[in-house]
């Protein structure tokens, strides 16, 4: 699947890291860095880091 | 360009007058981006609050709260150095992913219904009298049953849960010591309350919040019996006195921007709108906590491990740099306020607080026109939590 962070809402809290660490993280400086193609099988965790996002700023582009 | 430490201003903030809205701070924003108080630094503005929050150099800094005023064991002190707010890494992760699901904005939405029928509810009390006090008529009992219809506790139970919740908020104050010991009984008994809870849903889950907490689980984990109960007290400890006093400062607000209200009254839509100025001007939670984890230099500032760097919220909701026409205004593009807290330790609740104000304030302006004071207000201190706990107030009656 294929994700999408709008990052003119990304506020950087990093909800999206603790939901789904293997898809997102947050460097050094604290701003997120994420996957764009992502492996089906981890679609539960991505679920979980949408609905965790405080700003609603994560997309799936393609639901699998 | 950043004013030598030794030169910042100062801010005495244990000092019963000091005021987050005053013309001392205003002035202390003007010169600084941070001034030095008697506990570690406050940092005053919009840009540089924004990225404190989620530096990762700093943590929460609240979980020294117990020691700092004498308390090193015992009940609460086990309760408050195990809870979500003071966790850390992979501790705090763990809990927060299992108990996000439940506070999912798409499972939320059903509840709706229930918080309008109860907002209605209690303005029919006393909408004929044309008066109320806002706190005890309002505030305080729909923070409460808002939280008794998430938890699924009988709507009737609300004054105990109130007067319980009260009694431990009473362990944020310096008094903490004196108050030890009710503080602790109280929570003794909120333990009760969610360990029944708990045993209740086991035995019988459904589809509703706590269900959802007790069935949650990850890769093949799950949240004990003690876990979860912390995590329910939190929830209410969390959850009720930040709700009641921010809608008592949004009435606050209101009052002083009467075509606001009027707007909101006409156009309910913008009621997620209103929320949000409130929480910008005049948010209850007044300044986050966070401590530094390692030394580190910031715009200039050489800030020391250990150091309690204060995030004010409502001076940075206001900052000119950020916001050139800082009033209220609901039909204006503002940043995103702080009120909530931010990175990690995000609130986990604001959905919920979010979806259960913004249908009581467009209901009540619709209800309740052109509301002044009416009596004698009281105020909790204008320190890191504020809010009236006495708001009279007098209206015409809408619909
Ligand atoms: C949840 C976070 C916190 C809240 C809600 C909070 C709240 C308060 C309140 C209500 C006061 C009383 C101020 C007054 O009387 O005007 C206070 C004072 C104070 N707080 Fe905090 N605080 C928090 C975290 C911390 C932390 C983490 C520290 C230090 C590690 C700290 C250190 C102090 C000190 C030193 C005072 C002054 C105490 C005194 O005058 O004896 N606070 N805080
Ligand atoms: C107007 C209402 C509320 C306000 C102003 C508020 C504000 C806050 C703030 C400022 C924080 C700390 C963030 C930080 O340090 O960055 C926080 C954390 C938290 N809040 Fe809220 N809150 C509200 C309602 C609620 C509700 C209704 C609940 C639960 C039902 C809740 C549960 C929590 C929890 C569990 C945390 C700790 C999260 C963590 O550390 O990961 N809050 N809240
Ligand atoms: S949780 Fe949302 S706001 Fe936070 S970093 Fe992830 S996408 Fe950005």
């Amino acid at each position: 699947m294929k994700i999408f962070v709008d990052r003119q809402l990304c506020e950087n809290h990093g909800q999206c890291a603790i939901a789904a660490p293997d898809v997102f993280r947050m460097n050094s400086e604290g701003i997120l860095e994420y996957e764009e193609n992502v492996n089906d099988s981890l679609l539960a965790d991505v679920e979980d880091a949408m609905d965790a996002c405080p700003v609603q700023a994560i997309f799936i582009q393609d639901q699998p | 360009m950043t004013t030598p430490i030794a030169e910042a201003p100062y801010l005495d903030i244990s000092d019963p007058t000091f005021a987050m809205q005053s013309e001392a701070l205003r002035n202390a924003r003007d010169q600084s981006w941070y001034a030095r108080t008697n506990y570690g630094i406050a940092v005053l503005r919009y840009e540089e609050v924004t990225k404190l929050l989620k530096d990762p150099r700093l943590k929460q800094g609240s979980a020294q709260w117990p020691e700092h005023h004498g308390v090193h064991s015992g009940l609460f002190y086990d309760w408050w150095t195990k809870n979500l707010l003071v966790l850390e890494g992979e501790d705090h992760h763990r809990i927060r992913r299992l108990l996000n699901p439940a506070f999912s904005p798409r499972l939320l939405k059903s509840l709706v219904p229930r918080f309008q029928a109860l907002a209605n509810e209690l303005v029919d009390a006393f909408i004929n009298k044309g008066e109320c006090e806002f706190v005890s008529d309002f505030a305080e009992p729909y923070a409460t049953r808002v939280l008794t219809i998430m938890l699924g506790i009988p709507e009737s139970e609300w004054p105990t849960i109130a007067r319980l919740a009260s009694t431990i908020g009473l362990a944020l104050g310096v008094t903490l010591k004196q108050d030890l010991h009710k503080v602790e009984e109280a929570l003794t008994e909120l333990y009760e309350y969610a360990e029944d809870l708990i045993k209740d849903r086991q035995a019988n889950p459904g589809e509703d919040f706590v269900s959802r907490l007790v069935l949650a689980s990850r890769d093949g984990d799950s949240l004990s019996d003690a876990e979860l109960r912390n995590a329910l007290v939190l929830l209410i400890f969390g959850g009720m006195d930040t709700t009641r006093n921010q809608l008592g400062l949004a009435m606050q607000s209101f009052m002083r921007n009467p075509d606001q209200w009027q707007l909101l009254a006409e156009r309910p839509e913008l009621g997620s709108k209103a929320l949000e100025e409130v929480m910008r001007i005049n948010p209850t939670v007044t300044w986050v906590t966070r401590e530094a984890v390692e030394d580190f230099s910031y715009e200039g500032l050489d800030v020391l491990k250990g150091t309690t760097v204060h995030l004010f919220t409502q001076s940075a909701g206001t900052d000119p740099k950020a916001f050139p026409e800082p009033e209220m205004n609901l039909l204006g593009e503002h940043a995103p306020h702080h009120g909530f807290g931010g990175g990690v330790h995000h609130c986990l609740g604001h959905f919920v607080a979010r979806s259960d104000m913004s249908e009581a304030l467009p209901l009540l302006a619709r209800r309740l026109r052109n509301p002044q004071i009416n009596g004698a207000d009281e105020w909790m201190p204008d320190s890191g939590n504020t809010g009236p706990t006495r708001l009279p107030i007098s209206f015409t009656k809408g619909e």
